[in-house]
């Protein structure tokens, strides 16, 4: 029997009916998780040993799950993906992990990401280039890339994921997946390697909007180890959903989603628009209110500089510590600055190195007013143009990405200035913190293509009905890339 | 501002990274997309009046600051775990003082 396309609801039931075995849930992953990892390279490590749990009440008990490499996990190597933790094995649990375990949830496997979650292709890990399963020629996005190419794939029905900028809901487009980053502050980013702290934001990539509601729920919870934690004790993701969209009301923001915005438009991205445009007037027809809404031009085409400069700098200050002294390989040298500056010459990528120089242009003190404050500031004007909308909208719904998956040799670095709002706009979610989903919505050139979903703070249930009803509209739920073929 | 090679290799060298003369090249091209970035922000009305945003949920009152009360320490021996050289409950260094 395959289990690689039921949804957590569906493997608990059978779990509890005794219909299937943990064991033989085990098993199936670790079968996928061999052929994955041979096609496209998508786990940073693999435990040999993974040892079955206690089938409970709780609908995670028993179930295998993937874990982003950046997530500390107590006694199983933790690397982030760079050489500069690649023999890194922490003495504690994340907080997220933590809960997970109450659950009985099972680890199966750490996935590879871009360092340290500073990168958006999937091609900067300390394991090599990670393929997409639906077309090995192409990129998965990134940085949860790992996580989500093993979704995808059916290793297991979740994987763990972190989001920046829209490190897991870009992913999840581009591998025709769920990705859902909550509120900040929902879920503790104790033990979470920190990239930029004031955006950093734990989630979790599934194959229906249900499963993500189920995870999250288990993830979340006030930390006294993490003081940007808020109580949620109120909000139950999973029991909220019951897709009723009555007196819902929808926008989308002409200056991104419109093709006249982008004259040299490809024949991927004119496709794209044009699927989600025939999504927006399906939606309309089965009854929920989507209105076109405008936003200054200028402040759209901030976003991407705002998000460089703010997340190289918080990045620059929070990766100080690694040195290669208390852990990591230590460095050569004669004195302990060299042996620091070896460490780190060496274990960073050269990627990484770029960002890092750049944070540290912009807090120099005679740079940090024309820079770092100034991108702060408009940040401010970003998230206030955003919650302007949250007054008379329950949620922003808006195309993923300039199309599906890019090929690897299309530098994304060099993407052409013209689509740079389509790309990057899933970042205001990061600077407000709002709680946003990306799902499936149909496909183009045969490739998985995304939607996503962002609200205001706190409402991540109604954020996820919402995402409910429209996944119910289409038939991309718990799609697997290797059935579709 | 002139960026220049120099300029890149005292901030690397501020960072404790080195860099090869190749990706010295690659920040300095970096360094023009981020002035470019930083030109299209200054192009904002009004922006020195706007109070900096530090925080995603900016304006919250954060409220689980926890008790100031002892709490257990992680165990010195995991603390060392991941550290190259160390000796005994200490980690070993070259010498830093004469």
């Amino acid at each position: 029997m395959k289990y690689n396309r039921l949804t957590i609801e569906e493997l608990h039931q059978k779990l509890i009916n005794k219909e299937i075995t943990v064991e033989d849930l085990i098993k199936e992953s670790k079968e996928l998780e061999k052929t994955l990892q041979e096609k496209c390279n998508a786990f940073d490590f693999i435990i040999d040993n993974v040892e079955a749990k206690e089938v409970t009440d709780n609908m995670l008990s028993g179930i295998p799950y993937g874990v982003k490499a950046n997530y500390s996990t107590k006694g199983i190597l933790s690397t982030g993906s760079s050489n500069t933790l690649k023999n890194y094995v922490p003495f504690f649990d994340a907080t997220a992990i933590k809960n997970l375990n109450k659950a009985n949830a099972i680890i199966l496997n750490k996935t590879a990401m871009d360092e340290f979650g500073m990168g958006g292709t999937g091609t900067t890990a300390r394991t090599g280039i990670i393929k997409n399963p639906w077309d090995i020629t192409r990129m998965c996005a990134g940085s949860s890339s790992g996580s989500a190419a093993a979704v995808a794939y059916g290793v297991y029905p979740y994987a763990l994921g972190s989001d920046t900028g829209d490190s897991i809901r870009k992913p999840a487009a581009y591998c025709g997946i769920v990705g859902y980053k909550p509120t900040y502050g929902m879920i503790s980013r104790y033990g979470l390697f920190p990239f930029a702290s004031s955006l950093d934001t734990c989630g979790v990539l599934t194959r229906s909007v249900k499963d993500a509601a189920i995870v999250v729920d288990n993830m979340k919870g006030l930390d006294e180890n993490d003081m940007t934690t808020f109580d949620s004790s109120n909000i139950h993701l999973y029991d909220s959903i019951n897709g009723d969209i009555k007196n819902k009301k929808l926008c989308y923001v002409k200056e991104i989603c419109d093709i006249d915005n982008y004259p040299n438009a490809s024949d991927e991205l004119k496709a794209h628009l044009e699927n989600f445009k025939n999504v927006i007037n399906n939606l309309r027809d089965k009854g929920l209110e989507i209105d076109e809404v405008s936003v200054d031009k200028k402040l759209l085409n901030t976003v991407a500089s705002v998000y460089n400069i703010l997340s190289c700098a918080e990045a620059t200050s929070n990766m100080s510590n690694l040195t290669g002294i208390i852990f990591g390989p230590a460095g050569a040298g004669e004195s302990v600055t060299d042996q620091m500056k070896d460490h780190r010459t060496k274990g960073f990528s050269p990627l990484i190195k770029r960002r890092f120089i750049i944070g540290s242009y912009v807090l120099q003190r005679e740079n940090q007013e024309r820079y770092f404050k100034n991108a702060q500031r408009v940040r401010r004007l970003i998230v206030e143009a955003w919650k302007e909308l949250f007054k008379k909208y329950d949620a922003v719904i808006l195309p993923v990405g300039s199309g599906p998956a890019k090929k690897f040799e299309s530098d994304k670095d060099v993407i052409s200035a013209e689509t740079t709002i389509l790309e990057e706009h899933l970042q205001i979610g990061n600077f407000g913190g709002f709680p946003s989903i990306t799902i499936p919505d149909g496909f183009v050139n045969e490739l998985p293509v995304g939607l996503n979903i962002t609200g205001k703070n706190y409402d991540d249930a109604n954020v996820l009905n919402i995402a409910y009803f429209i996944e119910s509209t289409m038939n991309y739920k718990n799609q697997n890339s290797e059935e579709r073929k | 501002m002139e960026f220049t090679k120099e300029l890149v290799d005292s901030l690397a060298d501020k960072l404790l990274i080195g860099l090869t003369d190749e990706e010295n090249k690659m920040v300095l091209d970096e360094f023009d997309v981020i002035d470019k970035d930083i030109d299209i922000i200054n192009t904002i009305d009004g922006i020195e009046s706007v109070k900096p945003m530090t925080h995603a949920l900016d304006g919250v009152e954060l409220t689980s600051l926890r008790e100031d009360t002892p709490k257990e320490t992680p165990d010195i021996d995991d603390l060392l775990s991941n550290a190259t050289n160390k000796i005994g409950r200490e980690i070993q260094v070259p010498k830093v003082v004469g």
